[in-house]
């Protein structure tokens, strides 16, 4: 070996012994106090991280139906309306709630004044009619309203007017969804129906700085244009007094929750209900439950295949028992309800008569109806996903039940994308396991969507749906829904296996927390 | 040698080209829609087909193909879908991060391995040696989600002495940004010390079993001149081979610890772009990934000519 290489190969040994030496050496060294993100004083204002699920697919509030979308973005965005702790519709960007004409078919909408994006210019009446316009292209909620509208226009320069060729008492509850939401932007950042051009709201934050998988850093709005009232659900006066929102993905449940009682997370979103007893015990830190928060649903292809007969669906209905599915899925009975109303206990549409059907569970009647419609043993394609491991538990106790009763079930575990991308196939799948957030509009729910993979879409449905549509007072929207859910549960166009909640946990130094489905952090503060 | 490398690199050329379109392939045969992820689970077959319009995605797969390797001869790897910037910014935005934390485990990794690996083989047959054996089968076979998980607990949540997740808040400094890697770090290194430190005993048993190291030994030099001078050197290859393939497998392959962790690398994007359908992403990284392999390789197969001057290219 010349001089030259003997000098380099020392070189070369002696770094490779260097590297692992300096990190070690580093590791010793700095061991000691470090300063969490909460310490960390960004012009003097506090700082909240919050640990999400994972990485929003997007940060445009429109296009996508996402709840981690609509976690984060509803603090830079806002809507028309908005609803308030009774789940009832409260005026937001508007002034108050729409004058509805007696024919149901002209919504005037009074704006406030003075409200100003976070680029400093103020919204006028052609930035709602813009951002209303692009809604009805670009949202999957907007798109469902889009065929009824006749017409989208400005009254002066404080109102607007949306007419339609027919009653959608629906209407202003779909206008105050913070998902697919209907955003209230500046007519310079809209870009047909593609994404927004830039993101800019009118909410209490805008967004700093956004690193994918790392982090995204929301700061206050100061120029923000409060509503008035008493707080209240998501609707009343929003005051940003955190100066930074971090929403950090995280996607390992464990590391959440680690993150959480460590400190370095003052929030942490969607826990595992096993981490209850842990997350009490732990000091600085607290446990929080949602409820009303979701619905585990078992959808089934109501249009071709074996389950296109509505006889097979019932009897999948009377083979399920979904006590078991739920104690499988979640495990503990703290976080489950097995409720047969799709609208829980303490909701505006709660109905338990006509939900009777989902308690009346037997093997012998599922095999009855099996045989009065004839199956022959087709197998039934389930699809699945581990990616929500309370499904796919789930699921396997739904295999096992389903057998019992004389099905054969096939049950085909695959990834979230691909299930997804399967389920739009109708001649893919007989059932495939998915999940409800809680909304408070029952037109909302996915399942009444006669384009959503299902496809429920019978005469008597469509009927009894444009019914309740139409109807534009509550009382009576009740006794539709009613009539709905009788439906719902003759028809089986899905079983809805029963109420579960999500468990979150926030620090003791975070007040004025309300717990909701989409975790919001105006009128919270950090103590200490 | 220049002749050598020039030849080394004309073959990378055809590698990468493979890899280029393997990876298209494999992308698009697997089932999943980057549209349908998007748009989240309440969007319609409409609203679906509608987006992928938008992103080229309904175009035919030869079209897309052509598209793409033109791209990639300009060196372009395209935009990725769902994070709203250049492949290639994507990964240099955690480059930073992988390549400390392949540094920093690979470090740990030699300093546990190598050493004992060396005592191990000096020591033959006794009871430091079979406790370094047993030793590197503990670490190869704990996995290392496992080693993470229990240094969080004790080390962050029950100490505070390190972070438990994350590559540090936006204001961390690169000492801080550390900080956050040496948990991780310490999961990694564990297990693939176990591999060093084997191939470093069977290698210096191989060596020592030499008649030069005899008369070394013969001619009454210290036991440490010995095995360090005369027997470490000629082992090296060996040795050398398996810390190159540790450190490649490491660049991609710190997925679990990286998730454990929540740390935004490069693993971490390409498992995240595979469950999103993010085709531009997984196609860029896995190239850009494949092209490390082979350097490293490449820099292994011309180390061997420093260490060994038999070697000759």
């Amino acid at each position: 070996m010349t001089g030259i290489t003997r000098r380099l190969f020392n070189t070369a040994l002696g770094s490779a012994v260097a590297v692992g030496g300096l990190s070690t050496g580093i590791s010793a060294g700095i061991l000691g106090t470090w300063t969490t993100p909460a310490q960390a004083q960004q012009g003097g204002a506090s700082v909240v991280t919050v640990a999400t699920i994972g990485e929003p697919p997007t940060l445009d509030p429109v296009g996508t139906t996402s709840d981690l979308v609509s976690i984060i973005t509803q603090h830079m965005f806002e809507t028309l309306f908005t609803f308030d702790g009774d789940w009832k519709l409260a005026p937001l960007v508007a002034s108050a709630l729409p004058q509805v004409s007696a024919d149901g078919k002209t919504y005037t909408i009074p704006l406030r004044s003075g409200v100003t994006f976070h680029d400093g210019s103020t919204v006028t009446a052609e930035d709602v009619v813009a951002s209303l316009d692009h809604w009805t292209k670009a949202s999957p909620r907007g798109k469902t309203v889009a065929p009824l509208v006749e017409s989208i226009a400005a009254k002066g320069a404080d109102a607007v007017v949306i007419a339609l060729k027919e009653p959608f008492a629906p209407l202003t509850a779909l206008l105050a969804m913070n998902n697919g939401a209907a955003a209230i932007v500046p007519k310079s950042v809209i870009d047909g129906p593609g994404a927004l051009k830039s993101l800019v709201g009118t909410g209490p934050y805008k967004l700093l700085e956004h690193k994918p998988d790392q982090y995204i850093r929301l700061v206050r709005h100061d120029g923000y244009a409060s509503p008035t009232g008493t707080p209240s659900g998501y609707a009343g006066s929003r005051k940003a007094v955190i100066g930074e929102l971090r929403f950090v993905p995280v996607p390992n449940a464990a590391t959440r929750v680690s993150g959480v009682l460590a400190g370095q997370y003052q929030f942490a979103d969607s826990l595992p209900a096993e981490t209850l007893p842990r997350i009490k015990d732990a000091a600085g830190v607290k446990p929080v439950i949602v409820k009303p928060f979701g619905f585990p649903l078992m959808i089934m292809n109501t249009k071709t295949g074996v389950m296109a007969n509505p006889k097979v669906r019932q009897a999948v209905l009377a083979a399920l028992e979904p006590n078991d599915m739920l104690l499988a899925g979640l495990g503990d009975p703290a976080f489950v309800q097995a409720e047969g109303s799709i609208y829980a206990q303490g909701t505006p549409y709660f109905d338990a008569a006509s939900a009777k059907p989902y308690s009346d569970h037997a093997a012998g009647k599922a095999k009855d109806l099996l045989k009065a419609a004839g199956y022959k043993g087709e197998p039934i394609r389930i699809m699945t996903s581990v990616q929500y491991e309370f499904l796919y538990k789930m699921s396997m106790v739904a295999q096992a039940q389903l057998e019992m009763a004389g099905f054969k079930v096939d049950l085909q575990v695959l990834d979230w994308a691909t299930l997804l991308q399967r389920r739009g196939d109708d001649k893919g799948w007989d059932a495939f396991f998915t999940y409800h957030t809680f909304v408070p509009e029952p037109s909302l729910i996915t399942v009444l969507n006669p384009s959503y993979p299902g496809w429920w879409d019978s005469p008597a449905k469509r009927e009894a749906l444009a019914a309740f549509n139409r109807e534009m007072d509550p009382a009576a929207r009740k006794a539709k829904w009613v009539a709905l859910q009788t439906l719902f549960y003759s028809e089986v166009p899905s079983v809805k296996v029963g109420e579960f909640y999500n468990l979150a946990a926030s620090s003791d130094k975070l007040t004025g927390y309300t717990p909701t489905p989409w975790p919001f952090f105006w009128n919270t503060d950090l103590k200490g | 040698m220049l002749v050598y490398i020039v030849r080394r690199f004309a073959g990378m050329m055809i590698v990468m080209l493979l890899v280029a379109m393997v990876v298209f392939v494999i992308a698009r045969v697997v089932p999943g829609d980057p549209a349908a992820v998007m748009l989240g689970s309440s969007a319609t077959p409409d609203d679906i087909a509608a987006l992928r319009s938008r992103l080229g995605l309904d175009e035919p797969l030869l079209t897309q193909f052509l598209l793409y390797l033109g791209q990639i001869v300009r060196f372009d790897l395209g935009e990725s879908i769902f994070l709203n910037r250049p492949v290639v910014q994507a990964l240099a935005e955690r480059s930073e991060l992988t390549g400390l934390l392949t540094m920093m485990s690979v470090g740990i990794a030699m300093l546990i391995g190598v050493p004992i690996g060396i005592l191990s083989a000096a020591k033959r047959g006794g009871l430091i040696d079979q406790a370094a054996v047993g030793l590197a089968m503990l670490a190869a076979s704990i996995p290392s989600f496992w080693i993470g998980l229990t240094l969080i607990k004790y080390l962050a949540v029950d100490h505070a002495w390190f972070p438990v997740a994350g590559y540090g808040p936006p204001e961390a400094d690169l000492m801080e940004r550390m900080r956050h890697l040496v948990l991780p770090a310490i999961a990694l290194g564990i297990p693939n010390s176990a591999l060093i430190l084997r191939f470093t005993r069977t290698s210096m048993l191989d060596v020592m079993s030499n008649d030069y190291v005899r008369t070394a030994r013969a001619k009454g030099l210290p036991p440490l001149v010995v095995v360090l001078k005369h027997a470490l050197r000629n082992a090296m290859i060996p040795i050398l081979t398996v810390i190159g393939l540790t450190t490649a497998v490491m660049i991609a392959g710190a997925i679990v610890t990286e998730t454990v962790f929540g740390l935004p690398g490069v693993g971490n994007l390409i498992v995240s772009a595979v469950l999103r359908r993010d085709y531009p992403v997984i196609q860029g990284a896995l190239l850009v990934v494949s092209a490390i392999y082979v350097l490293i390789n490449l820099t292994v197969d011309l180390l061997y000519a420093v260490v060994d001057p038999r070697v000759r290219y």
